[in-house]
């Protein structure tokens, strides 16, 4: 930590001027740290110890709150995915599920499952991102590229069912979803469930004390500072509590499949992973009931109500993402356009309050390891 | 839908409102609660339902009414043992936007969402002891998620030059 930086002013002790505080000195982890993401973090070091942790978020904030309110659903619907870039359908679905709760429609039983189906593959998908950049923060580059070559299988479907790999725009939409699954798409995921499910074993075996050393006992969340900092998600369950929207408050079709939640007590980064890499099994298994049960009769085209009016009222619709918990807080006056969308993303907690809680007292060593296992995403933390 | 715990803990949690509160209350067909208070119980409220259960502040929310005068304040409560979803809503005076924190409530999950309300509809939290902008840098401006922001002025002015044939329409 005491490298001189070159053509700096140093002081006698090598430290970069205007760098010194009286606690230490100043280390800015990203944003442009590879891998950091458009976030960063201030840290007050002294020595090899954190002492202080500030978070310094904007780098991405795009005031979707404010672009909502000049725009259509159908228009929303699109914006939605970019609430986070790692997760679009499952935005997707939460401002969806915020306007046809408005709009008092039922949707048809099909498209219910169609969109669960998507949500829990793209929890997949962000579950194996959040695997390979945490093995990337422990130098375990092979994790990291064995995900996000599994990943792409997952893309490859989001392509043939949404034309979109990253960004389906708006898949997921008010009245259901945009199109019906193409012919021969039920085989493709039980396919991509086969392959999802060899690649869980991967990740099991990849699991060895190596691995165990860089996580264990790093970045402990007690139960009570996760409910007190707003934690949620597999944040919350690997610090001890069972809390997840689709079993306390199921929405779309989620109480008529069989899934378990997987719970630790740790509250470290080590139970996070397990967390995680338990969750891609169950979702595997929430999609194979999923596609069981899948109606048959052909999906009727969602007709864009685009000079509709969203009828008044309000509602706050809570989901269950990859991340945590994700809320929309929808308010209409009855105009085509809502009056205001306030939009929770489970990050805007995990990345301040529980971020610099965790960072504090650690090793400068660790914090690549706590920051991942968080499951960080910038994007739906400055919205 | 829910389970009968849930719904007895919901008939429980409207007497005692109504008991001790005179506010408006509804439930919705999805079974969340929906409260509001004036301002001036609105932290007895919120103290109240706190102790009722509600540990999880998901989310405060303002909504701007400016030919009203008034913010509305959102507070969406979550109960982890009763599984209800309490919204609190409370209107203050737009003029002088001030309220107290519920950061003896809820803490750190309560400031940061106070943090952020501060920053873009400029209320202030009494006894939230950190109120720094979270997204704007150097920003003079009014605060821009108000209605009366007009944004895509602000863009036009800002980044687009009106004497640039190339960017007429822009200025429509």
């Amino acid at each position: 930590m005491r490298a001189t930086p070159v053509n700096r002013v140093t002081g006698a002790d090598g430290i970069t001027e205007g760098c010194r505080t009286e606690d230490g000195f100043d280390l800015y982890f990203g944003p442009v740290h590879p891998g950091s993401g458009n976030f960063g973090v201030k840290l007050t070091v002294r020595g090899e110890e954190v002492v202080a942790a500030r978070a310094d978020p904007g780098y991405l904030h795009r005031g979707f709150e404010k672009l909502m309110e000049y725009r259509t659903p159908m228009q929303n619907s699109v914006l939605s995915d970019r609430l986070c870039i790692l997760e679009s359908l499952n935005w997707n679905l939460v401002h969806a599920e915020a306007v046809d709760r408005l709009h008092d429609t039922e949707i048809p039983d099909r498209a219910k499952y169609i969109r669960v189906i998507m949500a829990e593959l793209s929890r997949i998908q962000s579950h194996i991102i959040w695997y390979g950049v945490l093995s990337k923060a422990l130098g375990f580059d092979t994790g990291f590229k064995v995900a996000f070559g599994y990943r792409d299988y997952v893309l490859d479907l989001f392509e043939f069912v949404t034309g979109g790999r990253v960004y389906p725009a708006g898949y997921i939409c008010p009245g259901g979803v945009r199109r019906d699954f193409p012919k021969g798409t039920k085989e493709r995921i039980r396919e991509l469930l086969t392959k999802m499910e060899k690649m869980s074993r991967e990740f099991e075996a990849y699991d060895n004390a190596t691995i165990r050393t860089r996580v264990k006992g790093i970045g402990v969340l007690a139960l009570d500072d996760a409910i007190r900092l707003g934690a949620t998600g597999p944040v919350l369950r690997a610090s001890g509590l069972a809390a997840d929207v689709r079993r306390d408050a199921p929405y779309e079709v989620y109480d008529k499949l069989d899934f378990e939640i997987p719970v630790h007590e740790e509250g470290d980064a080590y139970a996070r992973s397990i967390i995680q890499r338990r969750e891609i099994e169950e979702s595997i298994k929430i999609i194979r009931q999923a596609l069981e049960q899948l109606p048959a009769e052909e999906l009727p085209p969602v007709k864009p109500k685009a000079a509709g009016k969203i009828p008044e009222g309000e509602v706050y619709v809570r989901n269950e993402i990859a991340r945590g918990e994700a809320g929309v807080y929808m308010k209409s006056v009855g105009e085509s356009h809502p009056y205001r969308c306030k939009i929770r993303g489970p990050d805007f907690l995990h990345m301040i309050p529980v971020l610099e809680h965790l960072l504090v007292g650690a090793e400068v060593a660790d914090v690549p390891a706590i920051y991942w296992s968080l499951n960080i995403c910038p994007a739906d933390m400055d919205r | 839908m829910d389970s009968m715990r849930t719904a007895s803990a919901r008939m429980e949690l409207l007497a005692a409102i109504d008991a001790q509160f005179d506010v408006e209350n509804r439930v919705d067909k999805d079974g969340s609660v929906w409260v509001s208070v004036g301002k001036d119980r609105l932290f007895d409220l919120l103290g109240f339902a706190k102790n009722a259960g509600f540990e999880h502040c998901s989310s405060i929310s303002v909504t701007d009414w400016p030919e009203d005068e008034v913010f509305e304040l959102t507070y969406h409560l979550w109960s982890y043992r009763d599984k209800i979803l309490l919204t609190v809503k409370s209107q203050i005076d737009r003029r002088e936007p001030i309220v107290t924190s519920a950061i003896p409530l809820w803490g750190p999950s309560a400031q940061i969402h106070e943090r952020e309300l501060h920053e873009l509809f400029g209320v202030r939290f009494e006894g939230n002891p950190d109120l720094a902008p979270l997204f704007l840098e150097n920003w003079e401006g009014p605060p821009p998620f108000r209605k009366d922001f007009d944004w895509r002025e602000f863009v036009r002015k800002e980044f687009y030059d009106e004497g640039n044939p190339r960017e007429q329409g822009y200025w429509g």
